[in-house]
């Protein structure tokens, strides 16, 4: 017998599945929602899409393609995959890496923060559909690319690193040309507040939307950006300085919910924009003092082997705490190389974060949690 | 014979047309060549201005390679657009409502105002006849989208019918402001009540008015769904609602049925508060000694556009720099702040022109 | 908490004058640049193949890695690029020449459409044969046209043989002296 008494109005949950490809997803995932009405009711994550196997190829090429190949964890940023797996065979090996290589290596991940912060703005400006702001913006990123072929001579996948250094030295005008972009970049700045930042439209579109509570960042294990506008302190270049960050004056930006609640949509893009400058007043200090002397440690020539032993090294990245665990048997081929990337710890926050918000901000809250499902798939 | 055709009449004269034809021949041709001589056009042109200023808006260049400066970007686009069609899939319920609702709309074409002359019809109640344009878009547009089996187009439908509903009523209100100050609701009632000075515009005449101005652009905004209050076509979450499953010829199609409606309802706020079709006494009165009737209505078509592109303009410009608003947050903004002030400029305008007739 | 009528029509009016302003504001951000006022805000598009405004090769930065270009003549076939090369795009077939310290290179072909310019194989090259070009249009109609053939051509028996008797010949002359 059927139990269940005729409703005359009833209303169901509508499924509807999005993806792998769709203009709300920051890149190819699926989405499986339950609607009730324009409320997302339920949510299922489903990535995988951009799967490479990148830990395996590491292990079948040589160590200096594993280089090549942490270049690709992350396309948008691509030091920071690099640099990872660097800083460990460093310290399998105990390389000792010249100060002047060190400083390079900082000029180039805080200016490719810069462009990952710059792009998140981008999606974010796209997901809200304020064209305007999304041309200037990829406009001034251009020319940080532009820097990035200036130096290593590529505008992606810049390839740059070595264990024991970089590739090559800065070349003439480098310098000068950074501290040109960063000049530019805070004119510009200053033009994205007016016409967008503090717009009456992006308020109401990402204020209070889309909080990201503390407990959530504790559970998921969310680091970065998204866990600071929570308003959790903590930044691997502070809490344990690699590279030589220790002797660099910047500050820890952390939500403030000035717009809005601790945590929302726009305080994560807020403290983006802040970043962008303490980036910027870091590339002001260290282009005042980068030291004299070699570029890459010598002794690493073509026949080096790295020694048998394991490490593993954490990196502060532009999404989060990148860190990488490489194995080496004292072959000619890493044994085993594996990367935590922060993006996976964002993807868990994605269910419980878009339960209860409405189908149009599901691309402001996706685009503001800066998901990197090339990084999370590898 | 209906005197308000007379400007087909002399057209036909001049292309040696019989002029005994029945009185319905001639309007037909009116909407014939209103269509093909003013309306497409229009799209053609205002199509190109808005490529043209957001791309100089966001530093790029826009079209410029179909001819000098792109100008023959639109033809391209229109031969493009014709040439992609769906092969496989015939939906019938889908080319019903997008047949119904282009029809539909075209048929306010009659009621256009273009001109002292080019009036086909000028009833008491003709301003407010304008609103079956958007009424009927909205309608079309919903039961398209609910006929279309996707999320997309279910959403896409109902949040323009939510939008519309709840724009209309302060559009309306704000119409009931100008009626108060002109005395009718005839267009050329509504067009002599006004002058050529920015001065003697309707939106300037008082500060009531001006309200009203505001109110009714918006309203039509949200009515018709054109950007930036067109949250039920948003293109980030829902791949642009109910065009999300058009494409080629129907995309189109249904594209221009948009443009029609915005370029209508620009076309009906300029006469309504922008000064209509007025030209200088002394022109007016030179033309009309010379009997040279068809170049009167044709400067005053001209001036006519050339206030509608500009106001068009205005509005892509604000669209194209702020953000896309939120469909729940547009009704809101109609319910709680539009109709307020719209009763507001209602209650003003009244009390205004008691005053005067005081 | 509740407000009092006046409060709630002052944050009622605060609020819509504070979207107006906002709104304004961003237009008016961006009203400079339809004039393009200073040097910030030209336009930044640049027509592609067109040779007055878009970029030529000599602009690009020195490092710049373009299509990759061996120059067979000083290639020793070493297949040092073969191997470190971590898309596997090279393929490079060589054997014994005419002289005992000139090496045939048969095959030497790059396939750019596996090819990520990493610059791996420049950097290891140690004759200096394989470099980086200034040249970036690599566009092609099939795959199998993005495959970059530098060999000498494959060498034919009669030939290996020859070779095979001059080395010999030189071997025996080097052992004389």
């Amino acid at each position: 017998m059927n139990s269940i008494p005729d409703e005359p109005f009833r209303t169901d949950l509508t499924t509807w599945e999005i993806g792998p490809y769709h203009g709300s997803l920051p890149a190819p995932m699926r989405l499986r929602l339950s609607l009730d009405g324009e409320i997302i009711a339920r949510c299922q994550v489903e990535t995988g899409f951009l799967h490479r196997g990148l830990e395996k190829a590491c292990e079948l090429h040589s160590w200096k393609a594993a280089v090549s190949y942490a270049d690709h964890l992350d396309p948008e940023s691509a030091v920071f995959g690099e640099l990872v797996l660097c800083l460990a065979v460093e310290e399998i090996g105990e390389i000792s890496v010249p100060a002047r290589a060190q400083f390079i290596r900082i000029i180039l991940s805080e200016l490719t923060r810069i462009s990952a912060h710059l792009a998140f703005i981008v999606r974010m400006a796209k997901a809200v559909g304020s064209e305007t702001v999304v041309h200037y913006v990829l406009r001034d990123r251009e020319r940080i690319l532009d820097l990035f072929e200036l130096l290593t001579g590529a505008r992606f996948s810049i390839n740059f690193l070595r264990f024991g250094g970089v590739r090559a030295d800065v070349t003439d005008g480098f310098i000068e040309r950074v501290l040109e972009v960063c000049e530019m970049i805070r004119i510009r700045m200053k033009e994205y507040n007016d016409i967008f930042t503090f717009n009456h439209g992006f308020l109401k579109r990402s204020a209070f939307v889309g909080i990201l509570p503390l407990n959530l960042v504790r559970t998921c294990g969310i680091t970065g950006p998204n866990a600071r506008a929570s308003g959790v302190s903590l930044d691997l270049r502070k809490d344990s300085p690699y590279l030589g960050y220790e002797g660099l004056e910047f500050q820890v930006p952390l939500g403030l919910g000035e717009e809005g609640a601790v945590g929302d949509s726009h305080d994560r893009f807020l403290l983006r924009l802040r970043e962008v400058s303490q980036s910027m007043e870091i590339l002001k200090q260290i282009t005042e003092r980068v030291p004299s002397g070699d570029f890459i440690n010598q002794k690493i020539d073509k026949e080096y082997v790295v020694p048998p032993g394991e490490a593993y090294s954490r990196i502060e990245s532009s999404r989060g705490l990148l860190g990488c665990h490489v194995v080496s048997d004292g072959k000619l081929r890493p044994s085993r190389v594996q990367f935590r990337t922060p993006t996976t710890s964002h993807l868990m926050a994605v269910p419980p974060l878009l339960t209860g918000v409405r189908i149009e901000d599901l691309p402001v809250v996706l685009a503001s949690l800066d998901l990197g499902i090339a990084e999370a798939d590898r | 014979m209906n005197s308000q055709y007379l400007w087909t009449i002399s057209w036909c004269d001049a292309l040696g047309i019989s002029t005994q034809l029945s009185g319905w021949v001639y309007s037909l041709m009116a909407l014939i060549c209103t269509f093909f001589f003013v309306v497409a056009p229009c799209g053609a042109v205002m199509s190109y201005l808005d490529r043209k200023l957001s791309a100089d808006l966001q530093a790029r260049v826009g079209p410029n390679r179909a001819g000098p400066g792109g100008i023959f970007q639109p033809f391209a686009d229109i031969l493009k657009l014709l040439q992609k069609d769906s092969q496989e899939r015939w939906d019938w319920r889908e080319n019903f409502w997008l047949s119904m609702h282009t029809m539909a709309l075209y048929s306010t074409l009659a009621v256009l105002p273009l001109g002292s002359a080019a009036l086909l019809v000028d009833t008491e109640m003709t301003a407010f006849l304008p609103f079956w344009s958007a009424l009927v878009l909205a309608l079309g547009t919903m039961l398209l989208g609910l006929s279309q089996d996707s999320v997309p187009g279910w959403f896409g439908g109902i949040r323009v019918a939510a939008q519309s509903l709840a724009g209309s009523f302060s559009a309306l209100i704000a119409l009931l402001c100008v009626g108060v100050r002109s005395g009718g609701f005839r267009w050329s009632v509504l067009a002599n009540s006004q002058g050529f000075a920015p001065w003697s515009w309707a939106m300037f005449s008082n500060p009531f008015q001006l309200v009203a101005f505001f109110v009714f652009v918006m309203s039509g905004l949200v009515l018709l769904a054109i950007p930036p209050l067109d949250g039920g076509l948003s293109m980030s979450d829902i791949h642009g609602g109910v065009s999300s499953h058009l494409f080629g010829r129907r995309l189109s199609l249904f594209r221009f049925g948009r443009f029609y409606g915005f370029f209508n309802w620009s076309v009906i706020t300029v006469v309504l508060f922008l000064g209509a079709w007025r030209l200088p006494k002394e022109i007016t009165e030179a033309l009309v000694k010379v009997e040279a009737k068809g170049l009167l209505s044709f400067i005053e078509l001209i001036w006519l556009l050339i206030k509608t592109f500009f106001l068009m303009l205005l509005i892509v410009w604000v669209a194209r720099v702020t953000t896309r608003c939120r469909v729940d947050q547009i009704t809101d903004f109609t319910w709680k702040v539009l109709s307020p002030f719209s009763l507001f400029a209602l209650l003003g305008a009244s009390l205004w022109a008691g005053w005067k007739a005081y | 908490m509740r407000y009092s009528v006046f409060t709630q029509v002052g944050i009622y009016v605060r609020e819509v004058s504070s979207g107006a302003r906002s709104i304004l504001e961003s237009c008016l951000t961006a009203f400079p640049y339809l004039f393009r006022w200073g040097d910030l805000r030209k336009e930044v598009t640049e027509g592609y193949p067109d040779p007055v405004s878009s970029k030529m090769a000599d602009d690009l930065p020195p490092r710049s890695r373009g299509l990759l270009f061996n120059d067979i003549d000083r290639c020793t076939g070493c297949k040092e690029c073969e191997v470190v090369c971590p898309s596997q795009c090279i393929r490079v077939e060589d054997e014994p020449g005419a002289e005992a310290a000139k090496i045939w290179v048969s095959v030497f072909d790059i396939d750019f459409a596996r090819c990520t310019f990493c610059g791996l194989c420049v950097d290891g090259c140690q004759p200096g044969s394989l470099v980086h070009t200034r040249q970036y249009e690599g566009a092609a109609y099939s795959v199998s046209d993005l495959v970059a053939s530098f060999g000498r051509g494959q060498v034919t028996p009669e030939q290996r043989a020859k070779w095979a008797a001059l080395r010999q010949v030189s071997d025996g002359e080097e052992a004389l002296l």
